[in-house]
């Protein structure tokens, strides 16, 4: 099953490419470029073969390792994939850290005492919340923080590998984990609330309650297993979300990213390199959803006998 | 109160109110009686009749908001009602316990039963989690699970029907309760399990010394396993006495009622089923009178215009609530299965 | 949110969240609807408003704070930003619209069918489906937006539109899938009713309240991802206002007008939220549960 998918994925990836309009060869070349150096490039990026054998040249080196040598970059596209996408990881880790320790425990404050002043606001505020688009969210943090606190924070070079300077690393992640986990809170803490609601109003916590166990036991113990499964769900979704749309921040933060390197690449048609790109994040995705789903069984036995 | 006392639970005028959108819906009003220690009482009425509200609002589970407890409910010397949730959560497990009617909603589905009962030993009783296991796995087989060790590890869905109900009574007496209220515990049982269910509850009740308040429909379950009856309809007492008293000796139309309307086995064949003409009334809606004067063929003009308060019987303990009582009698035709 | 993972979230909440009686839609809920209603008037009649011209520099007010001439001040080439919200909420409104209305036109029918039917068709349709689920929509939208040039509105609906098929199609058939297996359908069935009988009258008004709760919520997410895209010069370029690419352009000019970073922002957001309380608020209203005994 995952076989199929990930087979499907790369086909569609590869054929992507190929579908779209305009000549390779005069990107690569220029405008300028003469019919027979045209002719030559054809030959040697070998599309003048079927595309059926283009295909399986493709994915025979794919599983070499070898996701070809960009012509625009004259990189490995590997490489270029391999250098960006701890930075994506990084930034995914840090925000879900952060939206998870945020969201679970308000969840759990605010299904105790549904209606109660601080449900209410975390409610209302999650909602108007997810009613603002994340790029807004940047644009307003940009014009909080640099403009009016003067706190500089982006430039060309202001992202900083972790290994150079941890401290540095973590300063220059800090908006678009703020971004990122914002959005994230707002999805967790409203499906785990209503989801927890929910899961309180069976008979068994009751049951429970009346074993004499204390409230925050009957929360955590009880109450938070069963509803958990919505929140892992919602949890795999998000997370695959954030691989393949978390283009946005980094590009407007100068995060170089998987995102940020997907949209240079279509700036300058190079081709092999969002090919490239497009098969590891579909795949990540797949294998994201999978890794959830596969978890979520072990949390609730009751699915896989269903 | 001394353990000398023999009176365990004293309810005087217990009433329960919810706040709905439709207004106030009186559950419960104007309960009372007593219940002495290992002592078995039986409630019975039909679905509507307050039964479970007056259960959970004994035990002080009720909701906790839109809702309104006035009264009196002392359990060994404890108050109930207006009771913080600290104090109550003190008495629940280990001094009065509940057992519901559907053990499968009333287990938690993804908690093996195992540690469903250890964890009220380790939390109530503080014991360790060796020793917890242990008296689990004795519980399990007082209430008759067979190969209990097995079992301990078993998710609540890989129990059938009545193993559950049996697990769910062990987590009920865990810490050894002096009261149990056991509300409809066999009705969503098969029939052939559900005098299993009983007698082991008999037998539990006698070895623990506990008093029961057992709630339900059938009345066959209560008339050999009850010393005294409540009868309640529209949320209040219509009648209460001994079992033998209520069964042979009633007064309120409504008990006869209750009674002739169990199909019994010594019927002869093709005799129709008795029903009560009408339905409960609604709550939201109550008129002046007696709540069964609409569906009462003894009703007088006197039972529709003003309430009956309950009214000693001849036989102390015994009372009714009933303006045009059927008249004083050794024995009843009526006979139970 | 601009990406699809809230359409999951909803899906989530209306299984788990069922009042147990009817919720009035509330006074928040008309003012919502005027907001919204306001907006479409907006930006349909927005050629016989008093406006200032949309595109017209005014040399003379450059970057100028809001005033009763220019309520909402001026852009770094002296044009007005009012008018150009006004004018912009054409695009992303018909974004919204247009794309959903492909969405659900092929979805919605097709996951009606789907889960009615059942067998064969069902499950080719489905596995189909649900392999260009787990193929990441955005990347592909990006991807074919920014080789078919030049750009237009026409397309981002076209794309968006047809990237969105695959989710209506899940949460219709699944929606559908829920009331199909009712009692009454079956008994509808057994009476003799016909298929499109059965369709109309008896499925469709019980999926319709979560239907167009999804349907504005999907508004709302296409309005939102034009505003990405306009971040990456997909969308309708400059001097087209659009929301998205004002807010683009103000990027540069944050410090000097922070102007032009706000308004079309908050009209964005208070559009997105309109939208996102009324397709709350209606599946609050409709979607109750079945009252226990």
């Amino acid at each position: 099953m995952l076989i199929g998918i990930v087979f499907i994925i790369s086909v569609g990836s590869f054929y992507l490419i190929h579908l779209l309009p305009g000549n390779i060869t005069t990107v690569i070349e220029g405008p300028g470029a003469s019919p027979a150096n045209q002719v030559k490039l054809f030959k040697l990026l070998g599309l003048n073969r079927p595309i059926y054998e283009q295909y399986f040249t493709w994915i025979g080196n794919v599983v070499h390792g070898n996701l070809g040598v960009s012509f625009i970059s004259q990189t490995s596209v590997a490489g270029t994939i391999r250098a960006a996408l701890p930075i994506d990881l990084e930034m995914i880790l840090l925000s879900q850290i952060v939206s998870f320790a945020l969201a679970i425990p308000l969840a759990m404050r605010a299904a105790r005492k549904p209606d109660s002043w601080l449900d209410r606001i975390l409610s209302a505020g999650s909602f108007t919340m997810l009613s603002v688009p994340n790029f807004i969210v940047i644009v307003i943090l940009v014009l909080f923080v640099s403009v009016k606190l003067g706190i500089a924070h982006t430039g060309p070079s202001s992202y900083v590998p972790f290994n150079q300077d941890w401290i540095a690393n973590l300063e220059s992640m800090a908006l678009p984990t703020i971004a990122l986990a914002m959005g994230s809170f707002v999805v967790y803490f409203r499906v785990l609330r209503s989801d927890l609601i929910a899961t309180l109003q069976e008979e068994f916590i009751t049951m429970a309650r009346s074993k004499g166990i204390s409230q925050r036991r009957i929360m955590w113990r009880h109450a938070f297993r069963p509803s958990s499964v919505a929140l892992l769900g919602a949890a795999g979704v998000n997370i695959g979300s954030l691989l393949a749309g978390g283009f946005i921040v980094q590009y407007l933060l100068n995060i170089p990213g998987l995102g940020y390197t997907l949209i240079a690449a279509i700036n300058t048609s190079d081709y092999l390199l969002v090919q490239g790109i497009v098969l590891v994040v579909s795949v990540g995705v797949v294998l994201i959803n999978f890794i959830f789903d596969f978890v979520i069984n072990i949390v609730d036995p009751r699915i896989s006998r269903e | 109160m001394s353990d000398f006392d023999p009176i365990l639970l004293t309810v005087n005028d217990l009433a329960t109110t919810f706040q709905t959108a439709g207004g106030p819906l009186p559950a419960v009003g104007g309960v009372s009686f007593d219940l002495k220690r290992n002592e078995t009482i039986g409630v019975v009425g039909e679905s509507g009749s307050g039964k479970t509200v007056l259960t959970r609002t004994i035990m002080g589970l009720q909701q906790r908001t839109n809702v309104t407890v006035t009264g009196s409910v002392l359990l060994d010397g404890h108050q109930m009602v207006g009771a913080s949730e600290g104090d109550k959560r003190a008495l629940w497990g280990s001094e009065v316990a509940m057992i519901f009617q559907d053990p499968m909603t009333s287990l938690n589905p993804v908690m093996r039963v195992g540690k469903q009962i250890d964890e009220s030993l380790r939390v109530r009783l503080g014991m360790s989690k060796a020793d917890a296991k242990a008296r689990a796995i004795e519980l399990l087989e007082l209430v008759g699970i067979p190969s209990p060790a097995h079992r301990y590890d078993a998710y609540p869905g890989q129990l059938s029907g009545g193993m559950r109900q049996r697990v769910v009574i062990a987590i009920a007496l865990a810490c050894s309760p002096k009261l149990l209220l056991a509300d409809e515990p066999t009705t969503g049982l098969d029939v052939t399990i559900q005098a299993q269910i009983l007698n082991l509850l008999d037998d539990l009740k006698e070895r623990l010394h506990m008093s029961v308040i057992l709630v339900t429909h059938d009345l066959g379950v209560v008339a050999t396993r009850t010393s005294r009856i409540i009868v309640m309809y529209a949320g209040r007492i219509v009648e209460i006495g001994s079992t033998r008293e209520v069964f042979s000796a009633h007064r309120m139309p409504y008990t006869r009622a209750l009674l002739e309307s169990s199909p019994k086995v010594s019927n002869d064949p093709h005799t129709r089923l008795v029903t009560i003409p009408g339905r409960p009334p609604n709550l939201l809606k109550l008129t002046q009178g007696c709540s069964f004067a609409p569906r009462c063929s003894y009703a007088t003009d006197r039972c529709h215009q003003e309430r009956p308060e309950l009214q000693p019987a001849d036989e102390p303990g015994h009372a009714y609530a009933c303006w045009n009582p059927l008249p004083k009698t050794r024995k009843r035709t009526v006979k139970t299965t | 949110m601009s990406n699809f993972s809230q359409m999951f979230v909803e899906e989530e909440l209306a299984r788990v969240e069922k009042p147990e009686k009817r919720e009035p839609l509330g006074l928040l809920f008309w003012l919502c609807v005027g907001w919204i209603g306001l907006n479409i008037i907006g930006a349909i009649f927005a050629n016989f408003l008093p406006l200032i011209d949309p595109l017209y520099q005014n040399y003379n007010a450059l970057n100028a704070g809001p005033s009763l001439h220019h309520l909402f001040g001026t852009d770094d080439l002296g044009r007005d930003i009012f008018s150009r919200v006004v004018y912009g909420s054409r695009i992303s409104l018909s974004a919204g619209a247009g794309a959903m209305l492909i969405g659900f036109g092929f979805g919605a029918p097709l996951g009606m069918l789907a889960a009615y039917r059942r067998g064969r068709f069902d499950s080719i349709l489905t596995n189909v489906m649900y392999v260009f689920l787990a193929f990441p929509a955005i990347i592909a939208t990006i991807a074919i937006l920014s080789f078919w040039t030049p750009r237009s509105l026409l397309k981002i609906i076209i794309v968006i539109g047809v990237a969105s098929i695959p989710l209506v199609y899940r949460v219709i058939r699944t929606a559908t899938l829920n009331v199909a297996t009712k009692d009454y359908i079956i008994a509808a069935k057994v009476q003799g009713a016909t298929d499109r009988r059965i369709l109309l009258r008896e499925l469709l008004p019980n999926i319709a309240p979560i239907g167009i709760s999804f349907l504005l919520i999907g508004v709302a997410t296409v309005i939102a991802l034009e505003g990405s895209l306009a971040f990456l010069g997909l969308s309708v370029l400059p001097p087209t206002p659009s929301w998205g690419n004002m807010i683009n352009e103000s990027r540069t000019i944050l410090q000097q007008n922070p102007w032009l970073a706000i308004f079309p922002s908050l009209a964005m957001c208070l559009f997105l939220l309109c939208l996102n309380f009324i397709g709350d608020r209606l599946r609050h209203h409709f979607d109750v549960t079945e009252v226990k005994l």
